[in-house]
């Protein structure tokens, strides 16, 4: 190694930088030349990938303009008063309501009712591998896992209609079906994703000192009402952060609409629009028929809605800090 | 004590509910032919790997498990070599606009995934790279978690180790690559498995930004192969079960860590 000509003291923490002016304005240009060069290639990315294109979003979504146009002309308002005349971009919107009202309680409920079975001192073995299974689901590609729920949810063989025969319920028709179709595909994301939140409330529930659950149990607290006055309040930040979440997630969920809903099914979200979500639409707009404006307006809409969840979320988690 | 023993046996019931469909892509896959028909179903897998071995060997599957493999392992060195490098000057060095770029990644967090896929896709076609390698890679060059865990744990790298170096002369770069890199392996592991999952899991993006076969990754000729071999069950089984194997095996391996990288935020996971 080559020894440069660094004067000992300038190194020590303790000596005042203030008393080498000169020796510090150099110590600062390197440091601001390395600061930024080390960042550099994240930055990059950061800024052409995402910054710039959330940028570009706001812009094409007010201009007609077209990947094969060079020139594109500005519209103002038309983007979103076409899409409001398109009955199609409506039914989307309701289906994704839908899908989200119906996904995020379900989940929530789900994932605490999961995490509260499995948490420290409910059993004596197995727990990191009861774990470790329930949230395995949720690592698993999308593509690969949707093709046996394809198999269970098939109304001749599938598993799904051996199961509601077992409990004599009547058979459905699961992703063939206009009002099951969307269901169907709740139940593959519930599956799917319900570990991660079980996960979220199983750190929510171990942050709860052990002290006040002690204490509890001495004044000879017992089950519901453990859970009702001491579990439930403290679980309250993280039950907020899961409920946000699991809305901006199931707001944008794609891959496996696109999946359950394509293949023998005919084109993804069928039957009859039943399954058109508003990810979907934006993909169907833009890459299958080519309209860029409008799919920029429609995620815009979609932009700004999340967004704003995310804001109520951001400044909620850096209010409650809740985990580790 | 019995209750707990109880408790145990729920629980593990529960969780047994949670694999079954993932077991029954092996029992299809590698069951008898005609198995999927069958009623009641077939509960037990046979073993039989000759349809896995003749999607292996007679479609272009193994192409598409390379593409996977190579697109997966270039994301990962990336990603650890540009979170390394961003979490040691967000951990160690003082520069004007350290704070700023602080934010700026948490902006990156926030940002929609579905909505920006359209102005991605218009910035991919003016850089010339719809359609390579390179747009499965590139823009998933930087993790924000990653750079947040490595300026977490190059935070606690004791000041004194840099003040040595730099009395030895040795440079920056240098330092980062063989002390700092090496003190934080649990930053590394983190960020390797996280990506592993994330990229190995790829469908939307490669959807959109790829068209033709011969780069396809795995998951996005799986649901191309769906549509084409929509009644031959055995063979999309064991196409999906070749998909799903290096993920159940790493998980496997490493569900602890993983657990516990999720429980700690580290996985902005979306759905």
């Amino acid at each position: 190694m080559m020894s440069r000509p660094v004067p000992a003291d300038s190194s020590q923490p303790d000596s005042p930088p203030k008393s080498h002016g000169r020796l510090v304005t150099r110590q600062h240009l390197r440091d601001t030349v390395w600061g930024y060069g080390l960042i550099l290639p994240s930055l990059l990315v950061f800024l052409i990938f995402f910054y710039g294109p959330a940028l570009f979003l706001a812009y094409i979504a007010f201009f007609h303009w077209s990947i094969f146009a060079s020139q594109s002309t500005f519209v103002g308002l038309k983007n979103f008063t076409t899409l409001l005349h398109q009955p199609i971009f409506w039914q989307s919107l309701l289906n994704t309501a839908y899908y989200v009202v119906a996904v995020v309680p379900a989940t929530t409920l789900l994932a605490l009712a999961l995490a509260l079975l499995l948490r420290e001192g409910m059993g004596r073995f197995g727990g990191g591998f009861s774990r470790a299974l329930i949230f395995l689901p949720h690592v698993t590609p999308v593509v690969a896992t949707s093709i046996i729920w394809v198999w269970i949810f098939n109304p001749q063989f599938g598993l799904a209609n051996v199961v509601l025969h077992f409990f004599h319920v009547p058979p459905s028709n699961w992703l063939e079906s206009v009002h099951w179709a969307l269901p169907s595909v709740m139940i593959y994301t519930l599956w799917h994703s319900v570990g991660l939140y079980t996960i979220l409330f199983l750190a929510g529930l171990a942050s709860i000192p052990r002290s006040v659950l002690e204490a509890a149990a001495t004044d000879g607290a017992r089950g519901w009402r453990v859970f009702k006055r001491i579990l439930w309040p403290l679980l309250g930040p993280i039950t907020f952060f899961v409920i946000v979440l699991a809305t901006i997630n199931t707001m944008q969920t794609f891959s496996q609409v696109y999946t359950l809903t394509g293949g023998p099914h005919g084109g993804a979200g069928g039957p009859a629009f039943s399954t058109t979500t508003d990810s979907l639409l934006i993909y169907q707009t833009a890459f299958l028929y080519l309209h860029f404006s409008l799919a920029s307006a429609m995620s815009l809409i979609l932009f700004v809605l999340i967004l704003g969840l995310t804001l109520i979320q951001k400044w909620f988690a850096d209010r409650f800090v809740f985990y580790r | 004590m019995r209750a707990s023993k109880l408790w145990s046996v729920v629980r593990l019931a529960v969780a047994l509910l949670f694999i079954i469909p993932v077991y029954w892509i092996l029992v299809l896959a590698t069951g008898y032919h005609g198995a999927v028909y069958h009623l009641p179903p077939v509960w037990v897998p046979l073993f039989h790997w000759a349809p896995m071995v003749y999607v292996l060997t007679h479609t272009h599957w193994m192409r598409y498990v390379l593409n996977s493999v190579g697109i997966t392992t270039a994301t990962i060195v990336l990603v650890v070599a540009t979170s390394a490098l961003a979490g040691y000057a967000l951990a160690e060095i003082p520069f004007k606009g350290q704070t700023a770029y602080f934010f700026l990644i948490l902006g990156v967090m926030m940002l929609p995934q579905q909505a920006l896929l359209v102005p991605q896709y218009v910035v991919l076609f003016h850089l010339h790279m719809l359609n390579t390698y390179a747009a499965m890679v590139v823009p998933f060059a930087a993790s924000t978690s990653g750079i947040f865990l490595f300026r977490q744990f190059f935070k606690k790298i004791p000041v004194s180790f840099g003040e040595i170096a730099r009395i030895e002369g040795v440079s920056t770069l240098t330092y980062i690559r063989r002390v700092a890199v090496p003190l934080a392996k649990p930053a590394v592991a983190t960020t390797v498995l996280l990506t592993f999952i994330a990229s190995w899991n790829q469908f939307q993006w490669p959807l959109i930004m790829t068209n033709s076969p011969q780069i396809q990754p795995i998951e996005l000729a799986l649901s191309h192969y769906m549509q084409a071999y929509e009644a031959n069950w055995r063979e999309l089984a064991s196409a999906a079960l070749i998909a799903l194997s290096p993920i159940l095996l790493v998980f496997g391996f490493t569900q602890r860590y993983i657990v516990q990288a999720v429980a700690g935020g580290d996985l902005n996971a979306k759905d």
